[in-house]
């Protein structure tokens, strides 16, 4: 036992192979045996990147307290990320605590479409069957709606809480998969060298080539718009970036002395990239994944928006949609996901660039 | 420098410009014949409406594009025909795609460039001016700004710039009005709201780049040289500093491309209706008029390419410290 936790790299490692094994006959299971399916597509998806971000970036950081410390008293310099952390953390509790404290929000009900949120009151034109005419009233907002409902009756309020569910399901995941490709083809192409390095360099140029947004379009028109589609796409096209700056980290440090000692000592190219070139880059990694956050969660928004997006998820893009057809009986319903959308987008920038500058230690703070 | 050496340079730069447009062809038909509909589906279901036997329609839909031939022959022939211009049969404009393509390139054309010029011109100033006042007020206020210009989703922008000055002041038109000559003032009032939808993320951006360009090259030995020799600071500004970050300033610019502004424009023609590309894209998805989508993919992918090729080459003319051997 625990030869074989050494030879890959300690326990860990072990761990994480073992859940993944165990993920693997799940899947097996859900594929051959079972007729019900025990985990949905984006339940892999989850316990997969739970594990990997506990295995490899929660317990580092719990272990290295001291740095831990270091790094958050630098971040917290940045007045404005740590804004944009508490907002983060609010969505977090909003997606997660959210949809049980309101209302369906894919309820329809035409007796109470397009009302105004609170405070704000809007004058509708409403036939009276008595009088045969039009009536003109005045319609406020009602603590019923706090946020109002749009020209189908849905409340706003529920069908942000459930925006925020999708846009963070699909900024995380989507970015942790283009995260994760493009760290193991930056390691392998700065390890391996030679004609493997050309041959992914190369393949990274091509999907570099592709315009970002046309290209997650063009896949959604051939696959069909379904949420896990558009995560992996996200995920699937995105990781270039990722590659071409680990790659470059890891050409740097492996001509470096420490991995040169390692090497002398006999150590195995695993433990190598292991133990020494992924801890080493991490940092980059983690400050490229929170920056890329935004971009994702704006890519799937874009997608919704033109109506590409999953029809059976109410996301922020979605409500977006239904906004603009009522821009001038109902402004509140293109307004408020947009809020929504950009405070999220600004408060991933502000962390970014405040742990950005927290890891770099050449600025000072 | 070696005239030999810049001839290889540019000679190797477009055998692999070559090589990955092939790429990027080879991509585009792997994903069409991997996914769960084949083409002659998206046909059918267009034409499955007016016809009676749907396997004699298929069959007939096959042979007509060739979907009965080896996968390595219709790879071929997608190479070939991609290559020669010869891009497919729109069905839902019942036009060849070039010809569509040749109709409304050049609304695309003229929303980007506006919009480059509009944001280059804007952001670089500002960038500078932020740089050189660093620590001022007027630097947070414009970091400040740009921040919220990177963070605010362009098409919400759109939507927002569209409530406000179109359908509660009534200045503007909701709708991008095709009729207009191109070149009238008309056309440019228009092309206002789009504009500054499509740009005011990618000036943001450009700002960033320019002050932390320009304050890289404030620090530099030149700078203080050009100060001591008693030169203005608007000569040291204009002319030392200006030139040496404007360089990588247009580098990245030029490789925004693919990211921002196609992206961007895309939407913003959707939102305002301005029959360009990244519209007729869009209503060609709906339509499953797939010869159009996979065209405008290919055509982005391919501008991206050229621009880049251009930006290297006349990197070689415009900094001459760069060596090629």
């Amino acid at each position: 036992m625990k030869q074989i936790s050494s030879k890959l790299g300690g326990l860990r490692n072990l761990i994480f192979i073992g859940t993944l094994l165990v993920l693997i006959l799940i899947l097996l299971l859900d594929i051959y045996l079972v007729d019900d399916q025990i985990l949905g597509p984006m339940e892999y998806f989850y316990l997969f990147f739970a594990i990997l971000v506990i295995l490899y970036g929660i317990y580092p950081l719990y272990v290295n307290r001291r740095l831990t410390k270091y790094y958050w008293e630098r971040t917290k310099r940045h007045r404005l990320s740590v804004f944009g952390l508490i907002f983060i953390v609010f969505l977090v509790a909003v997606a997660f605590i959210g949809p049980f404290l309101t209302q369906d929000p894919t309820e329809v009900d035409f007796q109470e479409k397009s009302l105004p949120p609170v405070a704000f009151s809007i004058e509708q034109s409403v036939y009276d069957l008595k009088s045969d005419q039009f009536l003109t009233t005045e319609t406020p907002g009602t603590w019923q709606h706090p946020l109002g409902t749009d020209d189908k009756g849905r409340d706003m309020l529920a069908m942000l809480v459930s925006g925020a569910r999708v846009s963070l399901q699909v900024g995380l995941l989507a970015v942790l998969i283009a995260i994760f490709i493009g760290t193991i083809i930056g390691v392998l192409s700065a390890y391996l060298g030679g004609w493997a390095d050309m041959a992914l360099m190369r393949f990274t140029d091509i999907m570099m080539t592709f315009p970002f947004f046309l290209l997650l379009v063009f896949i959604i028109f051939i696959f069909g718009p379904r949420l896990i589609f558009i995560i992996l796409a996200i995920g699937l096209t995105g990781w270039t970036g990722t590659a071409r700056l680990v790659r470059s980290e890891a050409l740097s440090l492996r001509t470096r002395e420490f991995i040169m000692a390692s090497k002398s000592l006999g150590a195995s190219d695993g433990r190598i990239i292991f133990r020494h070139l992924i801890p080493n880059v991490l940092s980059s990694i983690i400050v490229i994944a929170t920056l890329s956050i935004p971009g994702v969660i704006l890519a799937e928004a874009a997608l919704s928006f033109i109506g590409l997006g999953d029809p059976t998820v109410t996301s922020w893009g979605r409500v977006l949609h239904a906004g603009q057809r009522s821009l001038d009986t109902a402004w509140w319903v293109a307004v408020e996901p947009g809020i929504m959308l950009f405070l999220t987008v600004l408060a991933f920038n502000f962390l970014g660039d405040g742990i950005r500058d927290a890891f770099d230690p050449r600025s000072q703070l | 420098m070696k005239r030999g050496g810049l001839q290889g340079y540019i000679i190797k730069r477009l055998i692999y410009a070559a090589l990955i447009a092939f790429g990027v062809v080879t991509i585009t038909f792997i994903l069409l014949r991997v996914g769960p509909t084949s083409p002659a589906d998206k046909y059918l279901a267009n034409i499955s409406a007016r016809t009676q036997d749907p396997s004699q329609v298929i069959a007939a839909v096959e042979a007509r594009y060739g979907l009965d031939k080896p996968i390595y022959q219709q790879y071929f022939d997608y190479l070939v025909n991609m290559a020669r211009g010869d891009w497919g049969w729109s069905f839902s404009t019942s036009l060849p795609v070039m010809k569509l393509i040749q109709r409304h390139w050049v609304y695309s054309f003229q929303l980007i460039l506006l919009s480059m010029l509009f944001s280059a011109s804007l952001g670089i100033l500002i960038g500078i001016y932020s740089a050189v006042k660093q620590y001022t007020k007027t630097d947070y206020l414009a970091t400040f700004f740009s921040f919220i210009g990177i963070s605010i989703p362009n098409f919400w922008l759109g939507i927002m710039l569209i409530l406000l000055f179109s359908v509660q002041l009534g200045w503007f038109k909701t709708y991008y009005d095709t009729g207009l000559p191109m070149f009238s003032l008309a056309n440019l009032k228009a092309l206002i709201l789009p504009v500054i939808t499509l740009g005011t993320g990618m000036m943001a951006g450009y700002t960033r780049y320019a002050r932390s360009a320009t304050l890289d090259n404030l620090r530099k030995e030149f700078v203080k040289t050009a100060r001591a020799k008693g030169l203005p600071e608007r000569v040291v500004i204009g002319k030392h500093v200006f030139r040496n970050a404007i360089l990588p300033i247009i580098t990245i610019i030029m490789f925004d491309l693919s990211g921002v502004v196609f992206g961007g424009a895309y939407l913003t023609e959707i939102i305002f209706g301005i029959p360009g590309l990244g519209r007729i894209s869009f209503n060609a998805i709906f339509a499953n008029d797939y010869p159009v989508v996979v065209t405008i993919t290919l055509i982005g992918a391919m501008v991206v390419l050229l621009t880049n090729l251009a930006t290297d080459i006349v990197y070689t003319w415009l900094d001459p410290r760069i060596r090629y051997d």
